[in-house]
């Protein structure tokens, strides 16, 4: 603010105030009498909703559905709301929470629909708003957390008590402490599995829900009874699930926000403004309104906004965001451009051919939608959820009915308690969210984060890896690979000033090879042709070669070829090696042409080579081999990638690679060595084979003491000492996934 | 032995203060978006 002190926070702050001060912007701090307004989310009601009529009298609308948690809640919304009259299909996304409905006018409308969704438990929203589900878990999580592990400490004391005989007042006071801690998290942290529970019920459904909730509910209800009563009531186990249950569902929740985001990311690589030709001069527009027919320019270092034909000037053009190649074209009129691709140096005049969704890139950004939009399987815990439930339910009120009958009403409520602690699928449930966070970590260890559990199970039965060339098998940098030392020296002081790959390829060879940097002097540059200068008082001029290699050549036609290229990761062959040991066969796709994938390939120990694929014919593909059954991993880096990423069963970015593809990959190598994949696919065989065990584990403890139970062997004291022992098998074998995967890479 | 019918209720409440200040900034949206603002200012 004027007048006061010089003094910043960092140097962002100071940046921006010298910014806004240099364009005399502060007189807005001066004249403003209220800080600026924020866009405030607009009501709406579900009248107002724009429907689409379809040629056949049925409606159509596309919405966002929150509170998502699993795959088996997309069934049942999808079920349930196929089963309403008038309905006459509906799919959801588990990845995105989008949903298209189709329905007949006459018979419902879209309120009830969104009505009915929203009695399921979930919220259905208008397609395009502002999304932010971890509002809602987070405080959850936090609270759950902090009693859990308060309780914990409590229960700590209140153990040792046992052994060291305490003061039955301490006791007491302990046992009250953990109730009170207790009691937050049972009334409300746990609230999101009760209405889950609530909605399935209502509907006829059992997910994995109905007896998480109905485990808390007994446990709490039985705790507080047992505080009373001065018994010892086991509230830590209560609070320790809520909390582990609500991180994994907010962990889940993150992942698949991202991969949502990522499609909008795409869109947003087209530059937002375009500089468009009118007939007096030049004009500024948005991207959005440009139109067929246009010309538009585009200078030296910006992007191209839309698909359109060269017709004035020349230029080197980077299209390695859209086709994969990895060195700079020469684009001349008549040359085809293409939205997102850069122009490195020079200026064009383009006409515009398509815009906006009809470019490559808008295509790709409805590629990697449609892919996310197609939901995944449902997990096997959630398959037996319905059954566990069932069983478990019909048990308790059979058991309380033959101990009633036997002993009185007393004996059958101890007796079916018993039944409904020792049921509890506390064990099942953290089967799978704990292997996956040990299997996760384990891999993220090795340099291969993956976004969830979900791709990370996925990895385990891949058989067919394709690899995409440029910045995932090779190091995605232009590279000399031949020159004689009086080639560089000379062509290092034509290219000194300038700024592209090539150049930059050049230069730093120089610097390795210690080659001092020649002068060159009356250096011209045409844009889109090469360079020309005077070095030791010759001529020389540098053009482009064929396949990325440079000509230098001098007026007395002396000829130096600098061969130029992408080189390989130093590590790839020997990972790829690894993977076809594992058993997966490995692929290169490339967008680049033939020759140069053939020879990388070569180098790489690959056999199997696609060349020249752009990014469709790369997501076709990987499309073809799934529909034939294989489980196929894609990696690969560039914005061209992202469809091939987002149709593979799993899909790797390179961290070092465009952001879109990041944003739709299930993992990101973070080393850039593809040796972390190799860890991935261990990790995840390893995951997957404790998390089977584990629910076996789980079903053969759950089966042995439920019928301890019901014979009266079990009371609810010795049901609560079982089922922490039941977790904590589970825990136990989960940590020893790291020391099976360290083994496998010994072996 | 006989602090502990007050310090444990203090220790809680202390804890639960915290615990508030958490609710109360995750309410507020502190951690709606963890990846975004740090790169905010470089793309301005």
């Amino acid at each position: 603010m004027e007048g006061a002190q010089d003094e910043f926070c960092c140097h962002g702050c100071e940046l921006a105030w010298t910014i806004i001060h240099g364009a005399g912007l502060q007189r807005y701090y001066d004249e403003r009498t209220s800080f600026a307004p924020r866009p405030q989310p607009a009501r709406f009601s579900w009248e107002a909703v724009p429907v689409q009529t379809a040629p056949d009298g049925t409606a159509n609308a596309k919405l966002m559905i929150d509170g998502l948690r699993c795959a088996s809640c997309v069934w049942v919304t999808e079920r349930v709301l196929e089963r309403m009259p008038g309905v006459c299909d509906a799919t959801v996304s588990y990845a995105t929470g989008r949903t298209t409905l189709r329905w007949d006018p006459n018979r419902v409308n879209l309120p009830a629909l969104a009505g009915t969704i929203s009695s399921l438990g979930y919220r259905p929203r208008l397609l395009g708003e502002e999304s932010s589900p971890d509002r809602e878990l987070l405080p959850r999580v936090g609270v759950a957390t902090f009693a859990a592990m308060n309780i914990m400490l409590v229960s700590v004391s209140l153990y040792a008590g046992w052994f060291s005989s305490m003061e039955p007042r301490f006791v007491v006071l302990l046992q009250w402490a953990s109730l009170a801690l207790a009691t937050p998290v049972a009334l409300w942290a746990a609230d999101p599995f009760y209405k889950g529970a609530w909605g399935g019920l209502k509907n006829g459904v059992l997910h994995m829900d109905v007896p998480i909730a109905i485990a808390i509910v007994v446990l709490y209800v039985h705790g507080f009874v047992a505080t009373l009563t001065h018994r010892d009531a086991y509230l830590d186990s209560l609070a320790m699930l809520v909390a582990l249950l609500l991180a994994g569902r907010m962990l889940e929740s993150r992942g698949r926000r991202r991969a949502a985001e990522a499609a909008t990311a795409l869109a947003a690589t087209a530059p937002a403004t375009a500089r468009r030709r009118t007939e007096g001069g030049v004009e500024t527009i948005a991207t959005a309104e440009l139109r067929v027919g246009d010309l538009v320019d585009v200078g030296s270092g910006q992007e191209v906004p839309a698909d359109g034909e060269l017709v004035e000037g020349g230029a080197l053009v980077m299209r390695s965001m859209v086709t994969g190649e990895a060195t700079p074209v020469a684009a001349g009129p008549g040359d085809k451009l293409l939205a997102g691709s850069l122009v490195e140096d020079g200026a064009v005049t383009l006409r515009v051919e398509q815009t906006g969704a009809d470019t490559m890139l808008g295509r790709m950004a409805s590629d990697v939608r449609a892919a996310a939009d197609r939901g995944i399987g449902v997990t096997s815990a959630d398959r037996m959820a319905p059954w566990f439930t069932a069983a478990t339910l019909t048990i308790a009120i059979a058991t309380f009915l033959w101990w009633w009958m036997a002993e009185g009403v007393g004996q059958g409520i101890i007796t079916s308690v018993a039944v409904l602690v020792v049921a509890c699928p506390c064990a099942l449930a953290l089967a799978r969210p704990l292997g996956a966070v040990a299997g996760l970590g384990a891999a993220a260890r090795r340099g291969l984060m993956v976004r969830s559990a979900d791709p990370l199970l996925s990895m385990a039965n891949i058989d067919l890896a394709a690899l995409d060339k440029t910045g995932t098998v090779t190091e995605g940098a232009l590279e000399v690979v031949d020159a004689c030392n009086e080639a560089i020296r000379i062509a290092s002081g034509l290219e000194r000033y300038s700024v592209h790959p090539a150049a930059t390829a050049i230069l730093s060879e120089a610097n390795r090879r210690r080659i001092p940097i020649s002068r060159a002097t009356n250096v011209s540059e045409v844009a889109g042709e090469g360079i020309s200068g005077l070095v030791d008082d010759r001529r020389w001029k540098l053009r482009r070669g064929d396949a990325g290699s440079v000509q230098l050549e001098s007026d007395e036609g002396e000829i130096h070829t600098i061969r130029m290229g992408d080189t390989l990761r130093a590590d790839t062959p020997a990972a790829i090696r690894s993977l076809e040991a594992l058993g997966v066969e490995v692929v290169l796709l490339s967008g680049d042409h033939v020759e140069v994938a053939n020879g990388i390939a070569n180098a790489a120990g690959i056999t199997r080579v696609f060349a020249e694929f752009d990014p469709q014919q790369k997501r076709r593909w990987i499309h073809e081999r799934r529909s034939e059954g294989r489980k196929v991993l894609f990696a690969g880096d560039g914005l061209n990638d992202g469809p091939g990423i987002a149709e593979a069963d799993v899909g790797i970015a390179m961290g070092t690679g465009a952001a879109s593809s990041v944003l739709v990959a299930d993992g990101v190598i973070a080393g850039g060595s593809l040796k972390a994949l190799l860890a991935g696919i261990r990790a995840a065989r390893a995951c997957h084979h404790t998390i089977r065990v584990n629910e076996i584990r789980s079903i053969v403890y759950n089966v042995t003491a439920v019928a301890a139970a019901v014979l009266g062997f079990v009371n609810p004291l010795v049901a609560a000492v079982l089922m922490p022992l039941s977790s904590g098998v589970v825990i136990w074998s989960a940590s020893r996934i790291e020391s099976r995967v360290a083994q496998a890479e010994a072996a | 032995m006989n602090g502990i019918f007050f310090l444990l209720p203090i220790a809680i409440l202390l804890g639960l203060v915290f615990l508030v200040l958490f609710i109360v900034a995750a309410r507020s949206g502190q951690f709606d978006d963890m990846d975004d603002p740090p790169e905010r200012m470089l793309r301005d």
